[in-house]
């Protein structure tokens, strides 16, 4: 499983594919302050994205890879640019 | 290459011709719906066609074509000559692909770009039939941008959004991009249903080569999550890469409608960034001194300067984001001038530097403009300047055109955009500050004067001044529409720049450089028929030469010339030979033109029949002449029905006899010296030479004598005697009678032979041998009574003299013993019923010919043997053809007529 639902965290594992991306939706639908930790995470499908992206979790763990990284961070970062 | 592709490039060639051939039939006759139907077929098959092989760049673009007919077919869509060019373009682009697959193997991935711009220019004609006005529109809208290419892009706001990208990131591209590396902004925006078509774009995205920096946005705003469909894709990907183009346009090959890839001009990368507010109050100071050290070429001072300023100053600061670009703008492209003069400028508006102001030149695509950016002056060739004078001249129109309030603006706007391009491609800087008063006062006037003015002045300065003081410009023509109503429609002002799609890209192959052309050949059989008499003509005459040889010794006693005679006729001997050769090559077919119908014979009539049948074909490469190939077809058939009908068991039956389920039957063909070979064999039930005979006795084809004593081996083979069927009920695939015996008679027309092996409960082999080629018969020449017949050659197994001694009699018949075998002699000169003994030479030995008889070696006697030659035989025609003895006959060299025995039917 690449997904781990434990309370209001979610944790991705792995290459979590495009069939988990249901399960998030109607998980995230029912938990409203969700976190999400990528910290073993190594690449997710698009369609996961699409669902975070809407939903705006908060992030509590960057992916390690940092090219990984900073895609995510492109689509899900919620802070403005300070400037 | 394999067969399949070689078939497919030659159908497609014949298939483009078609196409084009009926496109030219169509200008005729607009209306013709049954050349409309078949030029969709046309162009429907070659879609299929090439959906076979690896080639998505052909099949988007004939897909497009295909559904473009389809909408003109039910006229949905009207013929137009526009379309007719650009289906002949799309075509022109697949045979240029052709050529490519041909020449490589394989489609380079930079025609991806092409294709996808070929299928939209189609497409587009399809959306509506607003299409042509769109068409009009684009071309108008291009005029403004004309200088755009489609990647670089000279209005700000269509810059790609570099300064998303972190300053490190950037500089370092910057970096690299001064060593010489090309770089790209990628915008790829993945089509809404990819997710069902298993792809991962954002994978996709993340293996891009060369990636330095990427980023994932979003195409419109979130619905609420109970609405949200995580499964229609709506992301966006950008990036920045390193890649060349044609590495990004192979990788995104598949989806290059998605991708919009943007060269970016290195300095546009040196976009400072930061907090605005603050910084020491030196930096008004600094630019006026920057300026001034720059004019006085001091370097050096003007990076220490930046460099102090830096130290002074906080890292966030937009200030020293600046500075850091100046620096390293100074380090890596110390030449450019004006590239410090800009960052500097900048620093005084605390606005990003305008790098498209000193946009240089045009590239052609790719590559990208390197750092020369540099205004210097270049010289315009001679078409260059010819289409600036006509751009100068439609923009005089356009401002001279009638005052229409809610354009008039956009008007101006628009011709101020092109003359500026203009100006800057002519690197004619010190115009531009004319101009641009001469905009501002039309825009605040709303009327056109002041531009007119503007433009008279400049084209006088321009007409007298030197051609060579403009830019070398780009090889792309830019387009220029002649027709000023065209224009006018659809000139408005928010006409948006798009990326032209029809005004370029002409792919090569016009009707008048079509110089290489494919390198298979389609020719009438005739032609190739004729040239095979010819030949065979040719062969004939040669053998002339020996006997005029002799003739020169015998009659006229030259020797020499005989001698020399005979050299030369061994030079035409192996020209005609070879030629011989090279002809019957062309005649070569694989066996797989015929093998190719027996999978859905045999799937078709195996399931009708209820049985399990697998296919296995071997060797169908084998080839042979097109008629014997063309011969073997038909006995085919029957042979592989016959034993799908007779030979297989019912499953059942296979299953209680311990036999697989599903039968299998191997057609086997392979090459053995000058004959094809053709085994047909089934593991079925075999054939009972029982009930073989006892229909054959019902039937009277054999008499109750024979009944008894034929062997196993000869019942089986009357199963080719006219008439027989051992099956009782006649089915709609056998049974009728004629099968085995139709089959024997196609098989010895094209001087083949059919042999059947059968073993019962094992299944049965039928064995066909044809001769490779049918043209010209190798026969032997013997001498008898005076008279001199031909044997052909493959019947021949050797020649030897006996001595009279060794032939004895048993009783009528003359046997001798060859090696140990009993060899029966029969004399020829009693076969052919002529009154004369065999004449034995000198040393009292008798000439015998062994040929073969079925499975049995037959000595002929005879008077004398001859040379071998290669004749072109005739079959008996008129009374003669009655006569079965002759297989035919043949012209020799010296005008004789040569008869041809049929060793067959010789004898009894």
């Amino acid at each position: 499983m690449s997904l781990e639902f434990k309370k209001n965290q979610v944790h991705f594992k792995d290459m979590v594919g495009v069939e988990d991306a249901e399960e998030l939706l109607e998980w995230l639908q029912k938990t409203p302050a969700a976190k999400v930790d990528f910290s073993a995470c190594t690449h997710l499908h698009p369609a996961n994205l699409q669902v975070l992206m809407a939903a705006s979790p908060s992030i509590m763990v960057w992916p390690a890879d940092a090219a990984f990284s900073a895609w995510l961070q492109s689509a899900l970062d919620q802070h403005e640019d300070p400037y | 290459m394999t067969p399949l592709l070689e078939q497919f490039l030659s159908e497609a060639r014949d298939f483009l011709e078609g196409i084009g051939e009926k496109l030219m039939q169509l200008e005729d006759a607009p209306g013709d719906a049954e050349l409309m139907t078949a030029l969709f077929r046309m162009v429907h098959t070659l879609k299929g066609n090439s959906g076979l092989f690896d080639f998505p760049e052909m099949t988007r673009v004939l897909h497009a074509g295909e559904d473009l007919m389809d909408a003109v077919r039910h006229e949905q869509v009207e013929y137009s000559q526009d379309l007719a060019d650009r289906l002949l373009d799309a075509m022109d682009f697949v045979g240029m692909l052709c050529d490519e697959v041909e020449a490589k193997g394989s489609i380079g991935a930079h025609h991806a770009a092409d294709s996808a711009r070929l299928a939209e220019s189609l497409r587009r004609l399809i959306a509506s039939v607003d299409a042509a006005a769109a068409v009009v529109a684009v071309v108008a809208s291009a005029l403004p941008n004309a200088l755009t290419e489609t990647g670089i892009v000279v209005a700000e706001a269509d810059l790609p959004p570099l300064v998303d990208i972190p300053e490190s990131i950037r500089m370092d591209a910057y970096r690299q991009a001064c060593g010489g590396v090309d770089l790209h902004w990628l915008d790829y925006t993945p089509a809404a249903d990819c997710f069902f078509q298993g792809d991962d774009p954002f994978f996709q995205a993340r293996g891009t080569p060369g990636f330095l920096w990427g980023s994932i946005t979003v195409r419109q705003p979130w619905p609420a999550l109970a609405e949200l469909d995580a499964y229609r894709c709506v992301l966006e990907f950008h990036l920045l890469t390193t890649a060349p183009r044609e590495q990004l346009d192979e990788y995104y090959r598949y989806v290059p409608d998605q991708v919009r890839m943007i060269p970016v001009t290195p300095l546009f990368l040196a976009l400072p960034q930061g907090n605005r507010n603050g910084g020491p109050v030196a930096y008004e100071n600094f630019v006026d001194k920057a300026l001034g050290l720059l004019g006085a070429n001091q370097l050096e001072d003007l990076v220490l300067a930046a460099s102090n300023l830096i130290e002074l100053s906080s890292l966030e600061l937009w200030l020293s984001s600046a500075l850091r670009w100046l620096l390293l703008v100074m380090e890596l492209e110390p030449e450019n001038r004006n590239a410090f003069a800009k960052i500097i400028e900048s620093l005084r508006r605390q606005s990003p530097p305008k790098w498209t102001e000193l946009l240089p030149k045009v590239t052609g695509g790719n590559p990208p403009a390197k750092t020369e950016l540099h205004l210097s002056q270049h010289s315009l060739t001679p078409e260059e300047a010819e289409v600036m004078t006509k751009m100068l001249d439609v923009q005089r129109e356009i401002l001279n055109l009638p005052i229409q309030e809610n354009w008039q603006l956009g008007r101006i706007k628009a011709v101020a955009a092109t003359l500026t391009g203009c100006l800057m491609a002519s690197g004619d800087v010190a115009a531009r500050a004319g101009l641009e008063a001469a905009t501002a006062m039309a825009l605040e006037e709303a009327a056109s004067l002041p531009l007119l003015a503007w433009l008279d002045q400049f084209q006088q300065t321009r007409s007298t001044a030197s051609v060579e003081s403009l830019v070398n410009q780009a090889d792309v023509g830019v387009p220029v529409p002649r027709n000023l109503s065209e224009i006018q429609s659809d000139l408005s002002a928010d006409a948006v720049r798009v990326s032209d799609v029809d005004a370029e890209a002409k792919f090569g192959r016009r009707a008048e450089d079509a110089g290489i052309g494919p390198k298979s050949l389609k020719v009438d059989q005739q032609k190739i028929d004729r040239l095979m008499n010819l030949i065979g003509e040719m062969v004939v005459s040669k053998n002339a030469l020996p006997y005029l040889a002799g003739r020169a010794e015998d009659v006229f006693g030259v020797r020499d010339l005989s001698r020399e005679i005979k050299a030369q006729y061994t030079v035409i001997n192996r020209i005609a030979e070879e030629m011989q050769d090279a002809i019957m090559q062309v005649r070569m077919m694989p066996v797989s033109f015929v093998f190719q119908r027996f999978p859905r014979l045999v799937r078709d009539t195996s399931r009708k029949l209820g049985k399990e049948v697998n296919l296995v074909l071997v060797g169908e490469d084998t080839e042979a002449d097109k008629n014997v190939i063309e011969a073997l077809g038909d006995p085919l058939v029957h042979i592989v029905r016959n034993s799908l009908d007779h030979g297989f068991e019912q499953p059942d039956e296979r299953r209680a006899v311990g036999k697989p389920v599903a039968g299998t039957l191997t057609i086997r063909a392979s090459q053995e010296s000058d004959r094809v070979v053709i085994e047909i064999q089934d593991d079925g039930k075999g054939i009972d030479p029982d009930i073989v005979k006892r229909k054959a006795y019902q039937k009277g084809i054999i008499d109750e004598a024979t009944l008894e004593r034929i062997s196993d081996q000869d019942a089986i083979n009357l199963i080719f005697a006219a008439g027989l069927s051992t099956v009782d009920v006649i089915s709609d695939l056998s049974g009728r009678g004629v099968g085995m015996d139709v089959v024997r008679t196609a098989v010895e027309k094209v001087n083949g032979a059919i042999s059947l092996e059968s073993e019962i409960g094992k299944g049965t082999r039928i064995r066909l041998s044809l001769p490779l080629s049918m043209a010209v018969t190798h026969v032997m020449l013997i001498e008898s009574a005076g008279q001199t017949f031909g044997i052909p050659m493959d019947s021949v197994l050797e020649t030897v003299r006996v001595p009279c001694a060794s032939i004895s009699s048993i009783k009528q018949s003359l046997v001798t013993v060859l090696r140990g075998n009993i060899v029966p002699l029969k004399s020829i000169n009693a076969l052919l019923a002529i009154a004369a003994p065999p004449q034995a030479n000198s040393d009292h030995e008798l000439a015998v010919l062994v040929v073969r008889c079925g499975n049995e070696a037959v000595g002929l006697l005879v008077d004398d043997f001859r040379e071998t030659v290669d004749i072109i035989l005739k079959p008996m025609t008129g009374v003669l053809a009655d006569i079965p003895v002759y297989a035919g006959s043949a012209l020799m060299g010296d005008g004789s007529v040569l008869m041809v025995l049929n060793i067959k039917e010789l004898l009894p």
